[in-house]
């Protein structure tokens, strides 16, 4: 049996140019979280634990940064610029907490291509309910 | 910027870039001299050296350097 895996998008040196967009729309669910408990070593209860969390003055339990990141992972080796990105850096500032269940999107945009090394740099911001949740950079070099 | 002003100031990108303080770098200094010299260390170092000095190379240019001692002169035909 032989398992599909989603393909990245491809783009080139040419197709990037500054203000090109791409988004990944995405939730976290309690066996994510569960899941990235056990390969961070992160069992912080303010991750791990609803009551706990509320006492603390959250909603309940908040999705680690890590799991962000990973959807920055997503957005830069599948959708800008694909295949061929491979990250140099990131920079998130985190704003607001994001929960268990609720929607959220991670937006990049291009902020500039440099021409004598192909590196470039993307604004990051990722929202849930129409409000910030983070945001940062990225430099990422394409591979060519 | 005289030539000696210029390789200070290229000795503190090489040092922070390859975080190797003991580089010394000469005309003749080329990738190979340097372990930490890799394809993403280069590519820091460019944009480190253009951010420096306020230019911006092509592709070309870049790629067609064989040492450190082009890199300046590259840099001094930009500058002019």
């Amino acid at each position: 049996m032989t398992t599909t895996l989603p393909q990245a998008r491809v783009l080139v040196p040419a197709d990037l140019a500054p203000g090109l967009q791409a988004c990944v729309e995405f939730h976290v669910t309690a066996q994510q979280m569960q899941q990235f408990a056990e390969l961070s070593g992160d069992f912080n209860p303010l991750h791990t634990d609803d009551a706990f969390a509320r006492g603390k003055g959250f909603e309940g339990a908040v999705v680690y940064g890590g799991l962000l990141i990973a959807k920055v992972s997503q957005l830069i080796g599948m959708r800008l610029p694909g295949r061929d990105g491979v990250w140099a850096s990131v920079q998130l500032d985190f704003r607001r907490p994001l929960y268990v269940g609720q929607a959220a999107e991670v937006e990049g945009v291009v902020a500039s291509v440099s021409a004598s090394t192909g590196m470039v740099d993307l604004k990051l911001t990722l929202r849930a309910a129409g409000k910030v949740l983070a945001k940062g950079t990225a430099e990422v070099v394409v591979a060519r | 910027m005289n030539n000696n002003d210029l390789y200070v100031e290229l000795s503190a990108i090489f040092h922070d870039v390859f975080d190797d303080e003991s580089i010394v770098v000469t005309p003749q200094l080329t990738a190979d001299d340097v372990d930490e010299w890799d394809s993403l260390s280069h590519i820091r170092l460019v944009l480190a050296i253009e951010r420096k000095f306020g230019l911006q190379f092509s592709a070309a240019e870049v790629s067609r350097l064989k040492n450190v001692g082009e890199f300046v002169a590259l840099i001094r035909s930009k500058a002019a």
